[in-house]
């Protein structure tokens, strides 16, 4: 049986009573640490669930499927996901590839940031279509996600962003080359998001924009943990404003807002703060 | 020789209209050694204190025991005209008003084919170039490609027919028949000229034409030499001609009846033509007279030319006096210095139409104007054309051209490699140059620093750079461009210590190797193993030499040689071959086709290149290649090294967000067209054609970790669907023996697959030339074996010429290909075996 665990959004205790049950009894525990990270560390996750994890990084989920799957006709394998296994949408090719093998699997679900985003009092309903911002480079500089939030924004929806996180990433001068070389790990901040968000509005200066640098946006981290914070400001305050250590999500709020929504943003605001 | 102190020589270099960078360049064994000797033993600089010590163009000991020259030496020479010829220079950018001195800068160049890089690196720093063709054999392969790299860099050319010696004693040809000998070099030379330059362009009308003057004759061997301009001066007052008229009088369909004192353009039974009559006959006469001892006759004849001998030359005769004769007649100093003062353009004539060749970035800046300009107050632009060794070992003075502002001992200046981009700090480095030196042949003299238009050397910039580069003090400067060789190294050797210990020293002597010559590469392959490569076996053979004795200083084992192949395809991809992400969410959908015959070759002269307007490109590739409009003006890039014979096509219709992975896709292009699928060997004459991509909705899954990686393996399997080839280099050869030797020449060439499509007689000598293709790869030890089987008389000049499909599909047991694929895969340290293509292409 192969198990597809969600961990939910950080502290080891967020897992279900239902996936802990699966892991303590399974053969090979793998932990997926790329699509998003844990803020406790793995080291606190072997000790909570009393047993060896094998850490999965981008190679082993992507390449190595095979490796992941191979015996779990037979045997118990567990694949652990931070959040909820297909909030990351890379995991629908293992299931893809298990039906193949005929593999029998089930999936355990769990919090993500998808739905844990509505902490800041924002409807889910009215939220479009969610983004990710990629780390810029020097010469690779998509910016097709504004679009995005530009439409959801004149559909009078919100956009949640989800910002990049660089775990393991082999660098692009070792991509062409057969040793690979990889970059320190970093987190994409709320900060940084807005600066890059910034730059495109300039960029687009020539273009007739609906969002600009008043837009208000909601800055969050580490959701779902003790040290959460939220804060409420436009995009211009929001690229000087530090929101601490990682995970970091940013929110483009919409054109308008329900008055339940504006009261309860009132307690996030800079100002206030 | 002329002696100049250093502050004299400052002098000249600020007047940069009367200075004359210029190269010799020939065939091998054509003389071009021998004639600068008589350059510089008549106007040779030297500076004062070095006067008298050893011979000026003392060099190295290996050149001297092979009678050849193999690296290039510059020399400056010092020279006046006289008032009377100063009238020939019109353009008055070609002379400061009241100067008569000229300072001419030349490079003497090697001939032999695998040393053309040296030449490329020497055309770059001068404006003009003495081409040197031996009037006996004509114009040879190597003078057609030197020829033609001198005019691609609009380099303007004169030309010089030496060992006329030769054609007199050896071939006793007769006047007329020299006269069309003449004749026809000098339009085999200008059929070459003309092909590469248009005379409607920038430099005008380059042909070289004796009735001008810019074609001399002569034989630097016995140091004598003359224009028809020196005749011409002779004959004027005798015929109150002006000169220059009867220049033209005395050269092509001109003829003189002695009786009737007439001028006619046709040839009639008692008219002569001018040419044979006035300038072939005195010298035939003398060359008779003197040959056959008739000492009365030379006595008498003497006198009439106004020769004077000297008491001690009078007792000589045969060969001995004939030199004597036609050296004090003719002197070659003179009629050669005359006519690269008058005939070959200034840096400030040279600079305006070079500028656009020259610069990359645009035409108008700072550093363009002030190269056009040749203007010694705009910011320093100088180009770094080539390292020469100094006496300390391991350091190398860096050699090239100010072409604008000037260079100073002490300043600081950017020193820009041939990698670096405007804006980005790669490649640059920001340093003071330590000296700025003269570099007079193998002596070097300190200068205090050297305005535009002049040849100079540098001290502490070898670190920085490792072949080539420019120098500047424009913050936005862009790079002068790079020279373009015209060989490739095509033929490598791996090296290795004898002593596993000095393997640290291997690897600095590789990096000096590097650095000492322009175009040897060293490669560190995946496996460990140190690779040079070379043009050539002569040049490697030269190259290895120097690593082991003054390079690494260690003894080095080295393996047989092997050539470099290129890989291709046949036929279309028989499938659209599609890859997958590793995320399995973003899809290629590509094929593989060859290239249409002749557009990898018009993509490695330039004639279609990356830097084209894609408009005009897409126009040409309709027009000669039947290349779909549309298709053709969406060529992303060209690869390898975004300049290579592969091009990559943009065939989509509406994907969204494809230009967000276009730089990933030619990541992955460029690292396919580089390291093939079958060995890892460069890939030419394919073109790619994207036909779909599908995207995740998302960029953060679409970045180069997907892609790039992904890219690759779709054109591996569009390469292995396409019926994959192997191409090897083919060198064409000129051989050139008597007529016996011809069928022994066969014989070696049939042994080593090599084809001859041409046979002839050379026109007026017994020889006979035969043109031949010969693969690369059974070239070692061509040279040797040619000699053995012609009893020593056949001698080859190879040079690469194209690639070529080695017949045979590699990805088949036992065939040629399938060979050289796996001795390549296994020297590389790669699987053996044959590629999967189920590891490269993926099912929907």
């Amino acid at each position: 049986m192969f198990y597809l665990i969600g961990l939910g959004l950080g502290d080891p205790k967020d897992i279900t009573v239902k996936g802990l049950e699966i892991v303590k009894k399974c053969d090979r525990v793998y932990l997926e640490a790329y699509t998003s990270i844990l803020t406790c560390g793995a080291e606190e996750l072997e000790k909570f669930y009393d047993r060896k994890l094998i850490i999965a990084d981008r190679d082993l989920v992507e390449q190595g499927a095979d490796d992941i799957l191979a015996d779990s006709g037979e045997k118990d394998v567990a694949l652990l996901v931070v959040g909820d296994p297909f909030g990351a949408t890379t995991h629908t090719d293992l299931i893809l590839r298990a039906k193949e093998k005929g593999i029998k699997f089930q999936v355990v679900h769990n919090t993500s940031i998808l739905n844990a985003v509505g902490c800041c009092g924002l409807q889910l309903y009215s939220f479009g279509e969610t983004v990710s911002i990629p780390y810029w480079t020097e010469t690779w500089q998509p910016d097709s996600f504004f679009d995005k939030i530009a439409n959801n924004y004149k559909n009078q929806l919100h956009t949640l962003c989800l910002l990049d996180i660089k775990v393991k990433e082999p660098t692009l001068e070792s991509l062409t080359r057969k040793k690979r070389e990889y970059m320190p790990p970093k987190f994409m901040t709320v900060s940084e998001a807005a600066k890059q968000l910034l730059q495109i509005v300039e960029n687009k200066k020539s273009e007739e924009l609906i969002i600009g640098e008043k837009v208000m946006c909601i800055g969050l981290a580490r959701v779902g943990s003790e040290t959460q914070q939220i804060i409420t400001c436009n995009l211009r305050e929001m690229s000087e404003v530090d929101l601490g250590g990682p995970l970091h999500s940013l929110i483009v709020v919409g054109p308008t807002l329900h008055p339940l929504e504006v009261e309860y943003l009132q307690q996030f605001s800079l100002k206030k703060s | 020789m002329v002696n100049f102190t250093v502050d004299e020589i400052r002098v000249m270099m600020d007047k940069k209209k009367n200075i004359r960078n210029m190269s010799v360049i020939a065939h091998v064994d054509h003389g071009k050694s021998t004639l600068t000797d008589s350059l510089v033993s008549k106007a040779g600089i030297i500076a004062g204190a070095k006067a008298g010590e050893t011979r000026f163009t003392d060099t190295r000991k290996d050149e001297q025991e092979r009678c050849i020259t193999i690296k290039s030496t510059a020399i400056s020479m010092y020279f006046e005209l006289e008032d009377k010829d100063l009238v020939f220079i019109t353009n008055p950018d070609q002379r400061e008003k009241d100067e008569k001195g000229f300072l001419i800068n030349l490079i003497d160049s090697p001939g032999h084919v695998d040393f053309s890089s040296e030449v490329t690196a020497a055309l770059r720093v001068t404006d003009g170039a003495l081409v040197v063709v031996d009037c006996v054999s004509g114009v040879c392969v190597q003078t057609e490609t030197v020829l033609r790299q001198a005019i691609a860099e609009r380099i303007k050319p004169i030309l010089f027919m030496n060992k006329m010696d030769r054609a007199l004693l050896e071939l006793q040809l007769d006047a007329e028949e020299l006269y069309q000998t003449f004749q026809r070099i000098v339009e085999n030379v200008n059929v070459i000229i003309a092909t590469y330059n248009d005379d409607s362009g920038p430099m005008g009308e380059v042909r070289v034409d004796p009735s001008k003057g810019s074609v001399g004759f002569g034989s630097g061997l016995h140091g004598w030499a003359f224009t028809l301009k020196q005749f011409a001066e002779m004959y004027a007052e005798k015929f109150k001609i002006d000169v220059v008229k009867l220049m033209n009088r005395l050269w092509g369909e001109s003829f003189f009846n002695a009786k009737t004192k007439k001028w006619a353009k046709q040839k009639d039974d008692d008219n002569k033509r001018s040419f044979c009559m006035y300038i072939l006959d005195p010298i035939y006469k003398i060359f008779n007279s003197v040959m056959n001892y008739k000492k009365e006759e030379y006595e008498a004849l003497l006198p009439k030319l106004g020769i004077i001998l000297k008491h001690e030359d009078k007792d000589k005769d045969g060969k001995q006096l004939l030199k004597v004769i036609m050296r004090t007649w003719l002197p070659a100093g003179e009629a050669l210095l005359q006519m690269i003062a008058i005939h070959l353009p200034s840096p400030v004539v040279a600079q305006k139409y070079r500028m656009e060749m020259l610069y990359e970035g645009p035409l108008d800046d700072e550093a363009a104007l002030g190269i056009k300009n040749c203007d010694a107050t705009a910011p320093l632009m100088m180009y770094i054309s080539k390292m020469v060794p100094t006496s300390d070992k391991g350091r190398f003075y860096a050699f090239g051209r100010v072409f604008s502002g000037k260079v100073a001992t002490g300043m600081k200046a950017r020193i820009m490699g041939p990698n670096y981009t405007p804006g980005k700090k790669e490649d640059l480095y920001e340093k003071a140059i330590q000296r700025t030196i003269l570099m007079m042949g193998r002596y070097v003299e300190a200068i205090e620093d050297v305005p535009s238009g002049n040849i100079c050397g540098l001290v502490g910039v070898d670190q920085f750079l490792v072949k080539t580069g420019t120098i500047s003090t424009f913050k936005d400067a862009h790079n002068l461009k790079v020279m373009k060789f015209s060989v490739s190294p095509v033929v490598r050797v791996a090296v290795e210590p004898k002593n596993p210990a000095d393997l640290p020293k291997l690897v600095e002597g590789l990096k000096r190797l590097t650095k000492s010559d322009p175009m040897v590469q060293c490669i560190i392959e995946e496996s460990g193993e140190h690779i040079i490569a070379g043009a050539g076996e002569l040049h490697l053979e030269i190259c290895l030499k120097d690593l082991e004795e003054d390079h690494a200083c260690i003894p080095i084992k080295k393996s047989d040689p092997v050539v470099s192949y290129r890989e291709t395809v046949s036929e279309e991809s028989d499938q659209t071959c599609l890859s997958k992400s590793p995320n399995k969410h973003n899809r290629l959908f590509m094929r593989a086709q060859p290239m249409p015959d002749g557009l990898a070759e018009d993509i490695d002269e330039g004639k279609v290149n990356p830097r084209d307007d894609f408009k005009v490109r897409a126009r040409y590739l309709t027009e000669k290649y039947d290349y779909d409009i549309t298709e053709a003006r969406k060529i992303w890039c060209f690869g390898p090294d975004g300049t290579g014979p592969n091009i990559l096509v943009d065939c989509t219709k509406g994907v969204q967000y494809l230009n967000e992975i276009k730089d990933s896709v030619v990541a992955g292009f460029q690292w396919a067209t580089k390291e093939g699928v079958l060995s890892e060997e460069n890939l030419r004459g394919v073109r790619f054609n994207i036909y779909d991509v599908t995207l995740h909705a998302d960029a953060i899954h679409r970045g180069g970790g997907q892609i790039i990686p992904t890219t690759r393996r779709c054109l591996y399997a569009c390469l292995l669907t396409a019926s994959p080839r192997l191409m090897e280099p083919i060198y064409k050869c000129e051989i050139m023996c008597p007529e016996v030797a011809v069928g022994g020449i066969y014989g070696v060439l049939n042994r080593r697959r090599g084809h001859v499509f041409e046979e002839a007689q050379v026109a007026g000598t017994p020889m006979f030339i035969v043109k031949a293709y010969l693969p690369v790869n059974e070239s070692f030890g061509f040279t040797a074996d040619l000699r053995s089987n012609t009893g020593g008389q056949a001698f080859p000049q190879s040079v690469f010429d194209h690639w070529q499909i080695l017949p045979g599909n590699p990805m088949e047991a036992g065939t040629r290909p399938y060979g050289i694929v796996q001795d390549t895969r296994k020297r590389k340290g790669l699987k053996e075996g044959l590629p999967d293509l189920m590891q490269y292409l993926d099912k929907l």
